[in-house]
């Protein structure tokens, strides 16, 4: 990471510490109209998708069920759930909109993610070993941890992870390879268990067993429409998170350089350890913004669709202290992610032999 | 009376699998409302069918609420929720109109002065318009008529006047025979509030001695006297009602209470104005103060910039927390009422029910929280 001192450190808080003030003040109803606008556009979809999904006997409206609906899940899991259970909309006094209340529609209990994503992997984003967001304690993507023969079939793992991943995400809490290692009991985790258990089933039950039972005679169809909305969903998903901090110059950090550390430096842990991809509108609303990732880091409690207009600021200021601003188009960010799972599935000597060839 | 539709254990079951709520309808509520607003599940609205300017300062909002509105007693208040820059806001306010009257027409009237510096009241008087809609909530509140006749006395100030007008409405109505006076203080003969339906009231129900008292007409304030209460016949055979600023209510309650008048036969309610708007910096308030933890029935005091999660903590309490710093929002909860301070910004909460983040939370004077 780059050495700054604390001075610096200091002044860089400040720099930021300003460009949230600035947006904080001008929170209102532009803000307020604009989560409306989406949650309508999410209930249009959702309702829309789950009505045609019956006649998806006829291939085109299969097609349009579908993406209605894996719209409507990606939509509301990424600009709606996840950025609502930040806060960033907790100042409206809605209580359909409060952090701690709100339910979202995915296999992972709110109550969950809150304690695995807004604590411990925003507080401690890419701290190797206390953030298990860094790879999901599944991946080795940093020569951090030591290289097993397992890690060779690790982009196997990778893509099993994308195909399930609400599954995935929904079972983070669970600790697997800590409670493998002994470090924790596993009855200890049986509260947790029964959470995960109770959401998820009411995930499946609805998707897998509701609406394709109340559509009886075109079960099938509308079972697999479900399926390939949620597969969508999935998908889009685990991509843009993996695009967030597994990039090729996303760093991470050990846990003596973050103890007792500032807010200047922890700022800029979250400047460095976070890369945004750029794209149009559409795509920075599917992503719930989190193709500003490095905003999201810095202000993960404004609300998102306030990230464009921040990011020139942070720019300003990152190139104002010689931090590098890391952001690329959605391809090259996405294959370095790709590129970085697979050159850490290989054996350390292997990779820097065919690091250190010219490319 | 419209009872709300039984909400079944089923049908919350059924909510939670389906759309991760208990109230399966209202998920439908942001198409619902662009259709017709008042259409809306999650919350009871009401429609603003009028609007009647009473004083300079004051309006009559006449409201149409929404079927599943469960009605109300004379006296009682509701809170209301409107929504300003963004902002949910909720106020409470008395009804100032008659059970009859929304059991015949289905409206109700809430009259409204707009508080100096008060932000909800002001912003209802310069933006609510006709057809528009707000939140209203359901009736509460324990300033009641007595079940029977009775000889009643209502003392009155200012804006204090709008549960009264709901119950002479109701008296009127009910024909409710037993000697009515009602002792009325105003600042100036232009501060009276409702003025037409009070003489209203007067002329066609004979029982009631209205007597209007502007307090700011001479040079030397003239507030509440023995003699006023020494005017009113069979004193101490009345149930006497209270409403309106805190001094009126301390200077009656004194006299009341040496003239003989029993406690049990005081009834009162009163409006708090707005806190005054703080401006001073973070170091020159006085930071601290009582701290009401309601839902573990736990009090405690601090000085000094403690924040919430940390009096909490100290109190034995172990509120969900995570970063300590403002940025992860798992402690935030609801305050109910009193001020705090933001520690990262220095600025002060408003007085009313929001959500808070408590490790960042300093009390400002006595604080209730939801814990």
């Amino acid at each position: 990471m780059k050495q700054m001192t604390e001075d610096q450190l200091q002044e860089l808080a400040q720099d930021l510490n300003s460009i949230r003030d600035e947006i904080v003040a001008d929170l209102g109803e532009r803000d307020a109209n604009y989560i409306r606008r989406v949650i309508r556009l999410h209930r249009a979809l959702e309702v829309g998708g789950r009505v045609m999904m019956p006649f998806g006997f006829i291939p085109p409206v299969f097609v349009a069920a579908t993406v209605s609906l894996g719209l409507s899940k990606i939509i509301e899991n990424m600009e709606i759930g996840h950025n609502v259970m930040h806060g960033q909309y907790d100042w409206m006094n809605d209580p359909t909109l409060h952090s701690q209340t709100y339910e979202w529609d995915t296999a992972c209990s709110s109550d969950s993610w809150r304690r695995t994503h807004n604590y411990e992997h925003h507080t401690y984003t890419n701290i190797i070993g206390k953030d298990r967001d860094y790879g999901y304690a599944l991946l080795r993507l940093s020569d951090d941890e030591k290289w097993h023969p397992a890690h060779s079939l690790q982009f196997l793992s990778y893509v099993m992870l994308s195909v399930f991943f609400q599954w995935g995400v929904s079972l983070h809490e669970l600790e697997f390879e800590r409670v493998r290692r002994g470090e924790i009991r596993f009855r200890d985790k049986i509260p947790f268990l029964k959470d995960a258990l109770r959401k998820g089933g009411r995930q499946a039950f609805k998707d897998y067993v509701f609406f394709p039972l109340i559509t009886f005679p075109v079960a099938p169809i509308v079972l697999a429409g479900n399926l390939g909305a949620n597969l969508m969903r999935n998908l889009w998903s685990s991509t843009v998170i993996f695009c967030g901090h597994f990039t090729e110059d996303a760093e991470t950090f050990d846990e003596e350089e973050c103890e007792n550390e500032s807010k200047g430096h922890w700022y800029l842990r979250q400047l460095t350890g976070s890369s945004n991809f750029t794209g149009n509108k559409f795509i920075h609303l599917l992503s719930g913004h989190l193709s500003y990732q490095v905003e999201h880091h810095i202000f993960p409690d404004l609300p998102a669709h306030r990230y464009p207009e921040v990011s020139e600021k942070v720019q300003e200021v990152c190139r104002k202290h010689g931090i590098h601003y890391n952001t690329g188009s959605f391809r090259h960010q996405y294959g370095t992610v790709v590129k970085r799972i697979l050159k850490y599935s290989l054996p350390d000597r292997l990779r820097m032999r065919l690091e250190s060839q010219p490319a | 009376m419209l009872a709300r539709p039984p909400q079944t254990r089923a049908l919350h079951w059924l909510g939670r699998q389906l759309f991760n709520r208990t109230d399966p309808a209202s998920f439908f509520d942001p198409l619902l409302e662009t259709v017709d607003p008042m259409l809306v599940q999650g919350q009871t609205l009401a429609r603003v069918e009028q609007i009647i300017q009473e004083t300079a300062d004051t309006r009559t909002f006449v409201l149409k609420p929404a079927a599943r509105w469960a009605g109300f007693q004379a006296g009682q208040h509701v809170n209301i929720c409107v929504e300003i820059n963004g902002v949910l806001r909720t106020r409470t306010f008395s009804l100032s109109s008659s059970p009859e009257f929304w059991a015949k027409q289905g409206l109700v009237t809430l009259t409204i002065k707009r508080l100096p510096g008060g932000l909800v009241t002001n912003w209802l008087h310069d933006n609510l318009r006709d057809g528009q809609v707000l939140g209203l909530g359901e009736a509460f509140g324990d300033f009641l008529l007595p079940e029977t006749a009775q000889p009643v006395l209502f003392i009155a100030g200012g804006s204090g006047i709008t549960p009264v007008l709901s119950h002479l409405e109701t008296m009127a109505a009910q024909d409710f025979r037993a000697p009515v006076t009602l002792l009325y203080f105003v600042r100036t003969q232009q501060d009276i509030m409702a003025s037409e339906r009070l003489h209203a009231i007067e002329r066609r129900y004979t029982a009631l001695t209205l007597k209007i008292i502007p307090t700011d007409e001479s040079d030397k304030p003239r507030y509440l006297k023995g003699r006023d209460l020494e005017a009113v016949p069979g004193l101490k055979a009345r149930q006497v009602y209270l409403c309106g600023p805190m001094g009126l209510m301390e200077l009656a309650n004194k006299q009341l209470h040496e003239h003989g008048v029993r406690e049990t036969d005081i009834h009162s309610t009163f409006f708090s104005t707005a806190a005054p708007a703080l401006n001073s910096d973070l170091a020159n308030q006085a930071l601290g103060g009582k701290v009401q933890f309601r839902k573990s029935n736990l009090q405690a005091s601090s000085e000094g910039d403690a924040s919430l999660l940390e009096i909490a903590e100290a109190s034995g309490l172990a509120p969900r927390h995570g970063c300590r710093m403002g940025i992860c929002h798992q402690c935030s909860c609801r305050k109910t009422s009193g001020t705090v301070i933001n520690r990262l910004t220095g600025k002060a909460s408003g007085p009313g029910e929001e959500s808070v983040q408590l490790c960042i939370s300093i009390p400002h004077g006595p604080v209730t929280i939801e814990i």
